[in-house]
């Protein structure tokens, strides 16, 4: 089974490979510093305040989020690990967006937007790194057609165990897996249960299947 | 009736026919060929077509002129022979501290600005003393509520990708390569970084917990006080010392190493699992000397490009080579599961270690044949070189130099006395026990037999498998500079390397010696001729009881 982000990375891929033939991604990866700010609190790259997308005559609309990374917010979805405060984004076509991201923890967080067109957004992402306890603002302004955005951490795991949401631009073009309190995962986690549970259920079930043979066997002796 | 009959007559000839002739009584065949003469040569089954197997290539180039002797931010940085070297930049920030090297050379290393922070010089001998360095928690190969393999992929060989939790420096950025890729990137790999510092020096080091589980580390070997300044815990020690740091939390240890030596630090939350997951890491204290600017770091051990001034006054180089070994039914746990609750449990309670079988065997984060793109031991002849080996696996290793005999310097960074120390072809070195061995080159038919290319591997044979397929594991090699092609690979007289760089192979998919043994030892495809005839004859003999019953039933029924 394919998610959107999969068949998202395998053609980038491609595209990535043919631009960049030769060259190893992790330089790729670093040299991008266009629109670049980095000190001890981390750093923000593809800042971007007035560029607009070629599909965009005019800004929208300004949006501004607060968004918090804290571990404290995993809880509300239990299995998780890291947290942030907000998991779903809406926003109309050509809209400008101010994300302000503030780091609870005492490690560094990301707060990315994948997908976004590589003529402005070098990777073709907006990109957020908070060191632990500091917070980071930056500004983008999203293309003018209904598309969804990955927003995640890229730390390794960080976006599995929760710092995962979704930026929907107009009406979107579908949702993407795996949002805390949003959408479901495809990957069903193997629940053992307990011996209570377990033996509550074989008894729940033998007792449906003593009334199925019940009401077979009435309804032969009609027939 | 008749009809039946001959029915019956026709399935019990049909099921003598089809008995393969190796189910009758050796004794009855005997009788049968001096009556009749022996069985009618019958071709053995044709050999199976060799699958199409993936390659991979072999050495990379070095594209960014990665391996060429050069000096960044005033650090000299040795030449490496190896097929992937480490990345220059992030040697140089190493050595000059990531506070006090250029933005551009900060960019290049892929650090934080404050992973490897270099303070004052205390002792006034002219290197910095204050030494603060960053770890984070990776988990590399891990799971995903989505995706259907594993997340920021790391390879120990072709194909083999087991779930592993390692410390890494503090990066910058992504854990991938790109947002395409899925592999993690350089910095984020199997084993932990060498730490190194000079003895004598205050040093400061971060445990920032970047994974969904509680760890700490624990300085194996290395000078610390049990408590810190503050009174809290600093050996690293759930069960004496300390909380174990939560999930998005920091603590910082101190240490104050008034010894030199190689030692070893690792996590010590439920270590009989955080440990064998890659919670390992080296840790060497060098000697003091004066302007003795050290690498601090040593992503994925391996040579030092850096040596420290002590080495260097009776050595030509120096080899970090750390060993491990990994479960798969413990590192596969990782990725079954999303709910870290499932994870915890799964890993601490249902997984027994003292029933464990290790199924990988790494040196430097690699086995066998990736070991030869990062690992090989380059020398020159009449060098002393020395080796510092730690051993984190959980069986010991009987270490064997072929063409050489090493001779201990150090046990567990203490120095054996001039005229204690050993000097033999294998050495047995437990868990967690270092190693520090002076290979000579000198070629004098005792500590060296001349050039060429000598293996050097763990002799427990096991140890050179990838999960029992050979070769594998740990093997890496002392290679002499003759022996050195100019792309990075050793110059071998053996078989082809190819079949080794192809998942299929360790998969159990292709002939052992395809490569080169004309067929004569190529997959013998099934045997039709056998198969038929078993099928023939149950076939056969089922018939012939159905006719049988109902012969007697109409018989019998007649009477």
């Amino acid at each position: 089974m394919n998610t959107r982000h999969q068949n998202l990375q395998r053609i980038s891929l491609l595209f990535i490979w043919m631009v960049n033939a030769g060259a190893s991604a992790e330089q790729v990866n670093n040299h991008a510093h266009h629109g670049m700010h980095l000190d001890n609190t981390g750093m923000v790259m593809n800042n971007n305040m007035d560029k607009l997308p070629v599909e965009c005559s005019a800004i929208s609309e300004d949006h501004a989020f607060t968004v918090y990374a804290n571990v404290e917010y995993a809880k509300s979805f239990a299995g998780n690990s890291f947290g942030m405060s907000q998991h779903h984004y809406q926003v109309e076509p050509c809209s400008r967006i101010t994300v302000t991201f503030v780091n609870q923890d005492e490690v560094r967080h990301q707060w990315m937007v994948h997908g976004l067109p590589n003529y402005i957004y070098p990777g073709g992402m907006f990109h957020l790194e908070a060191a632990g306890g500091k917070s980071q603002t930056g500004t983008f302004i999203v293309p003018g057609s209904d598309t969804t955005y990955l927003v995640h951490c890229d730390m390794a795991q960080h976006m599995e165990k929760g710092m995962k949401g979704q930026l929907q631009v107009g009406a979107g073009d579908g949702q993407l897996w795996a949002i805390p309190g949003v959408t479901g995962s495809i990957n069903r986690d193997r629940y053992s249960g307990n011996k209570g549970v377990n033996r509550a259920a074989l008894v729940a079930a033998l007792f449906l299947l003593a009334v199925l043979v019940i009401y077979g066997a009435r309804l032969f002796k009609k027939s | 009736m008749l009809k039946h009959f001959l029915i019956f007559l026709l399935a019990l000839t049909g099921m003598l026919i089809c008995i393969p002739s190796d189910w009758l009584p050796v004794n009855m065949r005997l009788q049968w060929a001096d009556w009749f003469g022996a069985d009618a040569y019958i071709e053995p089954p044709g050999s199976r077509a060799t699958p199409i197997y993936s390659n991979q290539v072999i050495c990379p180039e070095d594209l960014p002129g990665w391996r060429k002797a050069q000096v960044i931010e005033g650090v000299s940085i040795r030449a490496t022979k190896a097929c992937i070297p480490d990345n220059p930049f992030t040697i140089a920030t190493a050595v000059m501290g990531s506070n006090r090297v250029s933005p551009d050379t900060l960019n290049k290393s892929g650090l934080t600005p404050d992973a490897i922070v270099k303070g004052r010089d205390l002792d006034g001998d002219g290197d910095p003393d204050e030494i603060h360095i960053r770890l984070e928690v990776i988990e590399l190969n891990g799971g995903s509520p989505e995706m259907q393999e594993p997340t920021t992929q790391f390879s120990i060989a072709p194909g083999i990708k087991p779930g592993l939790w390692v410390f890494a420096p503090k990066t910058l950025g992504m854990a991938t390569e790109n947002f395409e890729s899925n592999r993690a990137r350089a910095l984020l790999r199997l084993p932990a970084p060498v730490i190194r510092v000079e003895q004598g020096d205050t040093v400061k080091i971060t445990l920032e917990n970047t994974h969904y589980m509680p760890h700490t580390i624990h300085f194996h070997g290395v000078d610390h006080a049990f408590l810190d300044e503050n009174g809290e815990g600093n050996d690293g020690v759930p069960v004496t010392s300390e909380q174990a740091l939560m999930p998005g939390f920091a603590r910082t240890y101190d240490l104050n190493p008034r010894h030199a030596g190689t030692m070893y630090y690792h996590c010590h939350v439920q270590p009989q699992v955080h440990i064998m997951m890659g919670l390992q890491g080296m840790f060497v204290v060098e000697e003091n000397r004066p302007n003795n600017l050290v690498q601090t770091l040593n992503v994925g051990a391996g040579h030092v490009r850096v040596p420290s001034k002590s080495v260097s006054e009776k050595y030509h180089r120096e080899y970090d080579l750390h060993y491990q070994d990994i479960d798969i039914d413990l590192s596969n746990l990782i990725q079954q599961n999303n709910d870290v609750r499932l994870i915890t449990e799964q890993m601490h309670r249902q997984y027994n270690a003292s029933q464990a079988i290790s199924d990988f065997y790494t040196l430097n984060g690699q086995s066998f044949p990736y070991t030869f793109r990062e690992s090989l031991i380059v020398a020159s002849p009449n060098e002393n070189i020395k080796l510092r080996v730690a051993n984190g696996g959980s069986h010991g290793i009987a270490l064997h130099t072929h063409g050489h005999k090493t001779t201990l310097t150090h046990n567990d960074g203490v120095p054996v006395p001039e005229g204690a120390q050993i000097t033999r072809d294998v050495f047995w070195i437990a868990t967690s026990q270092r190693a520090d061995l002076d290979l000579n080159t000198n070629n004098d038919g005792l500590h060296s037999y001349g050039d060429g290319v000598w293996l050097l591997h763990d002799h427990e044979e096991k140890g050179i498998t990838n999960n029992g397929i050979g070769p594998g594991g740990n093997i890496g090699a002392i290679v002499y500079e003759s022996f050195m092609r100019e792309d990075g690979w050793p110059l071998t007289f053996g078989n082809s390397y190819e079949q080794y760089f192809s998942a299929e192979y360790y998969q159990r998919q292709l002939p052992v010696w395809h490569s080169y043994s004309n067929g004569f030892f190529d997959e013998a495809g099934p045997d039709i001729t056998h198969i038929a005839r078993v099928v023939g004859y149950w076939f056969f003999l089922g018939l012939a009881l159905i006719q049988f019953v109902y012969l007697v039933k109409r018989f019998g029924s007649k009477i």
